[in-house]
């Protein structure tokens, strides 16, 4: 578990994320391959990136609460060029980066990218399910064509 | 929805060094200087009638109180360095204006390429500036420009557009660019050059992306009662407003049918005695192509979906650029495409120009009324409605 990982060494884990005290937690929660999400305890509102209170009702008492990780591409890039990273390489072809609508609520969406599908395949409307691949040795969130249902 | 200040405060000077992709040895700050000190020449005033300075927040450009210093600005009563796009700092100084925080106001844009936007800037040991915040840049991060071409992706997905819906809003920026003797890019620009240019992101090309460039614009502003004593026939500023939609994280926007423009588009109708059949040049962002269809639309030229085929039917063969109903054109200066990425300062420079009549062969005959619609979907949405008194 990495449940009691300090804040410092959390950091040293993501060095691409600006982390702060109020989205450390989701993050760390990566270490353990656990996909969450911000949810508020008293309206169940989900909302990401994770804020302070729940917009929707100003609560405080929010949960990161694990989400199935399927849904849908609702925005979809082929970066050519773009920021370097291990596993991409962009001489060999285009990188997808897709914007996946989560199954849990309407306009809950997750950016990532998708794994184990040519970039040209990569649709809007596509069903895509949720799979970790490792980011600088750090489990990261990405998705892959699931079955339709 | 209330609007007192309508017409109160007057635009009386412009300035600009003009842009080009390298401006040479030159700092932000000297580049702001010529700006402005032509803008204050240009309404017929000297120094000490300057008591407020804003100066946008550029990467490099100076600081308020900097710029003052360079400049021997005696005394300011209100200065402030007001976040990009354009109308953040004018509605910065035209409220300190109406509010009595000052009275005169000089409003400063610099821009200078960053280090990764050219080799040349690159070389240059002055240009440091560092935009991550110290953290690795990730491909799949929505950092605005990455989110602009996913949002692309989505209208093309939604209204089935082809490329050339987008590729005439870069055509018609370089048209007009071409009679502009500030702009960047001097070279004709073809569809069939459009559809063959790098693809940067897909389904974005180089072409769909603003210019970055050096240089800097400059505006004096003041109320109307001195303007008209400056002038027979003051620029006044009508309307205003910016937007802001509350899930406005790039990728957490609800949808393309309500987003800033769409606030910004409803305030500016409440606010304005003119609108779409009034206007004589019109102003769409175009930091992105698909900026500038959004803005088509959603001031409702037409209909969602229908930008790309309004370009079309108000496609003017002879001169290779839109002019809606034969008469408005669009951006006529080139826009941020194809004069340079001033995000949105050239277009404030152009309709005052124009509206002063002072436009050259790039005049719109009689012009009275300019539409602004600055910046884009997430949290720099803005427009303004400039009228020729």
């Amino acid at each position: 578990m990495n449940e009691q990982l300090d804040d410092t060494a959390l950091s040293q884990r993501f060095p691409w994320v600006r982390l702060d005290h109020d989205t450390k937690n989701l993050f760390r929660a990566w270490l353990d391959r656990r996909f969450v999400i911000t949810r508020c305890d008293d309206c169940r509102r989900y909302h990401h990136p994770p804020k302070p209170v729940c917009p929707a009702c100003w609560s405080s008492a929010l949960t990161l609460t694990p989400v199935s990780g399927r849904g849908t591409a609702h925005l979809v890039m082929l970066l050519h060029q773009g920021a370097p990273a291990p596993g991409v390489d962009y001489g060999k072809g285009p990188h997808p980066v897709v914007t996946v609508e989560l199954e849990e609520q309407e306009h809950l969406r997750f950016t990532s990218t998708v794994v184990d599908c040519p970039p040209e395949d990569v649709r809007i409307g596509m069903p895509l399910e949720l799979v970790w691949i490792d980011r600088y040795g750090a489990p990261f969130p990405a998705f892959r064509p699931r079955e339709n249902g | 929805m209330r609007n007192p200040i309508k017409d109160q405060v007057a635009i009386v000077g412009v300035g600009s060094t003009g842009f080009s992709r390298d401006a040479g040895e030159r700092s932000p700050k000297s580049l702001a200087c010529e700006a402005s000190i032509r803008a204050i020449r240009d309404a017929g005033l000297t120094a000490k009638d300057i008591n407020g300075v804003v100066s946008t927040q550029e990467p490099m450009a100076p600081q308020p109180h900097r710029l003052s210093a360079a400049l021997g600005i005696p005394d300011v009563t209100h200065f402030s360095s007001p976040t990009p796009v354009a109308m953040f700092s004018l509605i910065d100084a035209m409220n300190a204006i109406f509010s009595g925080a000052c009275d005169t106001v000089l409003v400063s844009f610099a821009f200078q390429r960053l280090p990764w936007n050219s080799r040349s800037a690159a070389r240059d040991p002055f240009r440091k500036f560092d935009i991550t915040g110290g953290v690795v840049p990730m491909p799949e991060s929505m950092d605005p420009s990455a989110a602009y071409t996913a949002w692309a992706s989505r209208y093309i997905h939604e209204h089935g557009v082809p490329r050339e819906a987008l590729g005439r809003v870069a055509l018609n920026m370089r048209a007009n660019a071409l009679r502009n003797p500030l702009a960047t890019m001097k070279t004709p620009l073809t569809m069939k050059d459009y559809l063959r240019a790098r693809i940067i992101r897909d389904p974005l090309c180089l072409l769909d992306m603003d210019v970055p460039v050096d240089g800097a614009d400059s505006f004096v502003l003041t109320t109307v009662e001195k303007a008209k004593e400056i002038t027979d026939h003051p620029v006044v500023i009508h309307a205003t407003s910016v937007g802001l939609v509350d899930q406005n994280d790039e990728d957490q926007l609800p949808s393309l049918a309500h987003h800033g423009q769409h606030v910004v588009v409803d305030a500016l109708r409440k606010k304005s005695d003119v609108w779409l059949e009034d206007v004589d040049v019109f102003f769409p962002y175009d930091g992105f192509t698909i900026i500038t269809l959004g803005w088509i639309e959603n001031f409702g030229w037409c209909e969602t979906g229908q930008a790309g085929c309004f370009l079309e039917e108000h496609w003017d063969d002879a001169s290779g650029r839109v002019l809606i109903d034969g008469r408005i054109p669009l951006n006529p200066h080139g826009g941020s495409l194809s004069e340079g990425a001033t995000r949105g300062s050239g277009h404030v420079r152009e309709a005052v120009v124009q509206l002063r009549h002072q436009a050259g062969d790039r005049q719109v005959e009689g012009a009275q009324t300019a539409l602004i619609g600055c910046g884009g979907f997430f949290f720099n949405s803005q427009g303004a409605i400039l009228r020729r008194l």
